[in-house]
């Protein structure tokens, strides 16, 4: 007689022997899920890192809008990080403010003393909002100005002045070979007090275009700061009896009579 | 449902094999009908083979059955493997010569042209893979003079196939080969075997999911199905006896059928 309580136990073992490969399908499937689920939430955290990278400076940013009406704003970090590269802050509403930088005279400029006082700061309509011509549109800016919107008339100043900033410039520069981006590394680098670096960014900009006039400022600027005044005015000539650049007129000008240091 | 019914019903896949079990289904019908027509022409030899379990030995007793009341026809299921052996069954059987001593082939020859017989007689030879060549070639000579018709059954293996070449390929006036049944060809067959006994409540349990997964367990071979069937019929034979295992007797119960695999050793668990 068969053992019918023996062979039920070695028919649900062969039931359960033979769900081991769904069980197996089953499981892979919700490893292969967690791990997909997993790989995807850790790519979130990059991003909200990135966003918190961004978000200090939009913020520093609304600490340097200008509003028509007299404010108080404590901008001491920013007059802090400008003193210690000895920069000088620009307010036009381009991002172009780079241009500007070569020439006090040509464009308005505004150097804060360092103070640990809340500044006050004035609406001052005389602020150049002329827009220059961008030498290439590049989503990454150094310093970003934005227009004032019409309704309250804000200026809002985006920075972004870091090394790693121009590091990432030369390496699309180094890709492209464009020299609006070599000129805006040498305008960088004379603003970061790196007289050698601007020099040799400004004279291979020249070497791939000749006709760039900023190039030529800044190739000047940069010798008269390494203390060769000499080759700069004769650099400056040169390229004025070729262009008769005002520019360049006015640089050699504030060289000879030893305004520009 | 009465337990006697099951125990009916199990009997009925008991593995034996009478003409009266024999299941007629279409193809196989039509199987049969060609090979009791190959018997009337004037064959030498008629081969029958296939897989064990496909009914060969079935066919070869239902030919017995059928043609033994019109001519003379001799069905030997076991082989015998003694050559004097041999000869001496088949000179006493055909000829009706009782020989004391042994017989060897050239002796039984001068019986077989001594004698002269009204109608051939038919040789029906079952297992003949187990005959010895040197037997089996002495068998083509017999069926050479005409005097004699064998219907011989093979399994199908390589080697079986050989001997069917190279002994009896000139020979063989026909070949017949029966395979495993599909699944529509298994439910009328278990069916129409447990119909037969009056078992019609147990014929109305298999519908066509619980016979696919009986074919699927034995392949639609018969010999198979029947061992899975009778174990089956035992398991719920168990079943009702004890009031304390529920079962479902509306329909074959697909955990009943794997339990008689596992038990047949169709399933291996």
């Amino acid at each position: 007689m068969l053992n019918v309580n023996e062979l039920e136990q070695r028919w649900k073992r062969y039931k359960i022997k033979s769900f081991i490969p769904y069980i197996i399908i089953s499981i892979s499937l919700i490893i292969i899920f967690i791990i997909i689920f997993l790989f995807v939430s850790k790519e979130e955290p990059v991003l909200k890192h990135n966003d918190a990278s961004i978000n200090p400076k939009i913020k520093e940013t609304k600490t340097l809008n200008f509003k028509p009406s007299t404010k108080i704003q404590d901008v001491t970090d920013v007059q802090k990080q400008e003193d210690a590269t000895k920069k000088k802050l620009t307010f036009t509403p381009s991002y172009n403010f780079v241009q500007n930088i070569q020439d006090e005279k040509e464009t308005q400029t505004i150097t804060k003393p360092i103070s640990k006082k809340p500044v006050i700061i004035q609406e001052d309509r005389n602020i150049p909002t002329e827009i220059l011509p961008e030498p290439t549109i590049t989503p990454i800016q150094p310093l970003k100005v934005q227009e004032p919107e019409e309704k309250d008339n804000t200026i809002n100043i985006t920075r972004k002045t870091t090394k790693t900033d121009i590091s990432e410039v030369i390496k699309r520069f180094n890709k492209s070979n464009n020299p609006a981006l070599s000129l805006f590394i040498a305008k960088k680098y004379y603003e970061l007090g790196e007289y050698r670096k601007s020099y040799n960014y400004a004279l291979i900009t020249n070497e791939i275009n000749n006709d760039i006039e900023s190039s030529w400022i800044i190739f000047a600027k940069s010798l008269v700061m390494l203390g060769e005044k000499d080759q700069a005015i004769e650099t400056l000539q040169k390229y004025i009896k070729h262009s008769n650049s005002n520019r360049a007129t006015a640089l050699l000008d504030r060289i000879k009579s030893g305004k520009f240091k | 449902m009465s337990i006697s019914i099951f125990q009916n019903s199990k009997n009925v896949f008991l593995d034996t094999v009478h003409a009266k079990d024999y299941i007629q289904l279409d193809r196989v019908s039509t199987i049969y009908q060609s090979l009791k027509d190959s018997i009337k022409k004037p064959l030498k030899m008629v081969l029958l083979y296939g897989k064990p379990g496909t009914g060969k030995s079935m066919f070869l007793t239902k030919l017995y059955h059928d043609l033994s009341s019109s001519q003379s026809v001799y069905l030997y299921k076991t082989p015998i493997l003694d050559d004097s052996e041999f000869f001496k069954t088949l000179a006493q059987d055909i000829f009706s010569v009782h020989y004391r001593g042994e017989l060897n082939f050239t002796q039984f020859m001068k019986i077989v042209n001594n004698t002269e017989l009204n109608t051939v007689p038919v040789i029906l030879l079952d297992e003949a893979q187990l005959y010895s060549p040197e037997l089996m070639e002495k068998i083509r000579l017999l069926s050479d003079t005409r005097t004699i018709k064998f219907v011989i059954t093979l399994h199908k293996t390589e080697k079986e196939d050989l001997i069917a070449k190279e002994h009896f390929q000139t020979r063989i006036w026909e070949s017949i080969e029966l395979e495993n049944s599909s699944a529509e060809e298994l439910k009328i067959y278990i069916q129409k075997k447990l119909m037969k006994a009056n078992c019609f409540d147990t014929a109305n349990m298999f519908n066509s999911k619980s016979v696919k997964l009986i074919h699927k367990l034995t392949n639609g071979n018969y010999r198979d199905t029947n061992k899975l069937l009778y174990t089956m019929f035992d398991i719920y034979t168990i079943y009702l006896n004890n009031q304390n295992l529920p079962i479902n007797t509306n329909k074959v119960s697909n955990k009943i059928i794997e339990m008689a695999a596992i038990h047949t050793g169709l399933i291996n668990a």
